[in-house]
């Protein structure tokens, strides 16, 4: 495969990857479809900033949070069935199910885990023992700039954890895992081995303090943009968007099936970062995956990091001692 | 116990009479492409096939099946196909429910470990008392609006001068209800939830492989919408 040279880079050698924006899908259909897929991203996310801007605190609440969220989300997934990226990428039962069993884990296990071993808790622990107190910096902030800076904090750090996953091995077993899939559905991103799952959680955010209504636009931001970094829904999304945010597109690339093209696009909501750091690559790719494609099940899902790791150590351990003759 | 009454959990059967002038070897040969898939190896012997599959790629339209039995029999009037498909997705998900009530009832057990309040040494009140004192240590550190939200109009903080105090109160009995540190709520939900997707799947399931069968077997019966996918 000839490939395209991105920086320094040839992005597409082992894989199909299609690079810029020039030619990548556009929404087909008529003049209704096209005008609601054109501008559903930025109406959305334009509308939940405002609700949650100025709901009443008796509705600026966590559990409206939920149920927008589960609504979301049930929306999209109509979505995906509507207006398909790829046909590839249909959703079935058994992927439905398997999805959904993730992110039931990450809603029940793994956060009672994170309660006790998650980022925040240790902070908290953290300044408890030296009887500090959160850093009220931002507090008196305009709201939008507290939201921002939340997700932001998080992005970055977020970013530099998942560099790292790829590019030394420790890190890139648990997150492995999650580069075993092969399609992008709405669920998709709580697929992972849970080590993983709670390594890329890790945040300093529990360190400041924020208005309870800058963490809920934080996750209206979120929830507006970092779920369709895993979706099958072919959008025309605004150029201004792509430029500053993550897209599918930009997902899709980072889990092609291509070597390098895997190796861009670390952050998860705001794609300027990978810009700023030259990480980033813009295209879309189909074909996603490791080892060709193969579907890992739940159980290897769960075991793979750790075999993997055994079988490591072993090959080492029992590598012959090179003959290199005493001095 | 017959193993039969039991299997049907994982396993999904079924027929189709392949009718007048469609002999086992045709039919066979109509359905192979759906087991020349990665991950799928079959064998063929006289009137059966046996195939099984690992690691099977979603877009595999089989891909919820990890084996089974196809064979041709002798039928009135007409030789009929009978399948015997075995899924372990169908019947992890028949499983999933019970992990989930295990779950909550392990959430239980670790709230009453942590804090008594469901179940250990303190009671409810306690725990409640205890809450409000974390709350209201959180309320002393919030702020008032940055004058362009106060501008344009965004509702003051809880606990601010500006803040009616009636919503306070209206806030409480939500706020009371997530006292406990682990809710098994969540756990039971989801258990209800992989239920639901069980029953769904195992119909489901069954009525799209027939199809996927029928489609193979009978062109010429969906020539409008030829399934070119398996």
């Amino acid at each position: 495969m000839q490939g395209t040279l991105v920086g320094n880079r040839m992005i597409g050698t082992e894989a199909p990857v299609t690079v810029g924006w020039d030619n990548i899908g556009r929404v087909e259909g008529g003049p209704i479809k096209r005008f609601i897929f054109t501008h559903f991203q930025p109406v959305v996310l334009f509308g939940l900033i405002g609700f949650w801007y100025y709901a009443p605190n008796s509705i600026a609440v966590a559990s409206t949070a939920i149920a927008i969220g589960i609504s979301f989300r049930i929306l999209l997934l109509l979505l995906e069935w509507v207006n398909p990226r790829y046909e590839s990428w249909q959703l079935t039962w058994k992927e439905f199910a398997t999805d959904l069993f993730y992110v039931s884990l990450g809603y029940t296990l793994l956060r009672m885990v994170d309660s006790y071993i998650g980022s925040d808790a240790l902070i908290e622990g953290f300044l408890a023992q030296f009887n500090w107190d959160t850093l009220s910096w931002f507090t008196s902030l305009p709201l939008l700039v507290q939201a921002f800076l939340i997700v932001f904090i998080f992005d970055f750090v977020q970013y530099w954890m998942h560099r790292g996953m790829h590019v030394w091995y420790p890190l890139w077993l648990p997150h492995a895992v999650h580069h075993y899939i092969t399609q992008f559905n709405i669920n998709k991103g709580a697929v992972g081995n849970p080590v993983e799952l709670f390594l890329i959680g890790i945040g300093i955010g529990g360190f400041f303090d924020f208005l309870p209504r800058a963490v809920l636009l934080a996750g209206a931001l979120r929830l507006g943009v970092g779920i369709y970094m895993h979706i099958n829904v072919r959008f025309n999304t605004p150029r201004w968007w792509r430029y500053i945010f993550n897209t599918t597109e930009h997902h899709s690339i980072h889990h092609s099936q291509d070597f390098e093209a895997s190796r861009s696009n670390y952050s998860g909501i705001f794609i300027f970062i990978d810009r700023i750091f030259g990480t980033c690559v813009d295209g879309e790719a189909e074909v996603l995956g490791l080892e060709g494609g193969r579907r890992m099940s739940i159980r290897e899902q769960m075991s793979y990091p750790f075999t993997e790791g055994w079988k490591t150590i072993k090959r080492r351990l029992n590598r012959p001692a090179s003959n290199v003759p005493a001095e | 116990m017959s193993w039969r009454l039991i299997n049907w959990i994982w396993h999904i059967r079924g027929s189709l009479s392949l009718g007048p002038g469609l002999s086992s070897d045709e039919a066979f040969e109509r359905l192979d492409p759906m087991f020349q898939q990665d991950g799928t190896t079959h064998k063929r012997a006289d009137e059966t096939l046996v195939f099984h599959k690992k690691d099977q790629a979603a877009q595999d339209k089989m891909s919820i099946f990890d084996g089974g039995v196809l064979s041709v029999e002798d039928g009135d009037p007409h030789p009929v196909l009978r399948y015997d498909l075995k899924s372990r997705a169908l019947l992890a998900c028949f499983i999933a429910p019970l992990i989930f009530l295990a779950f909550a009832q392990f959430s239980i057990i670790l709230s009453g470990f942590d804090n008594g309040c469901a179940g250990g040494d303190r009671t409810s009140e306690q725990c409640a008392e205890e809450t409000e004192e974390e709350e209201d240590v959180e309320d002393e550190v919030q702020k008032e609006l940055h004058p362009i939200d106060k501008f344009l109009g965004a509702p003051p903080p809880k606990g601010s001068d500006e803040e009616d105090e009636a919503e306070d109160e209206e806030e409480e009995g939500e706020e009371e209800e997530e006292k406990m540190k682990h809710s098994p709520t969540r756990a039971y939900i989801f258990a209800g939830i992989f239920s639901v997707i069980y029953i769904v799947g195992r119909f489901l399931e069954s009525w799209l492989i027939k199809r996927r069968f029928r489609k193979r077997l009978f062109p010429e019966d969906f020539a409008q919408a030829p399934d070119q996918t398996v």
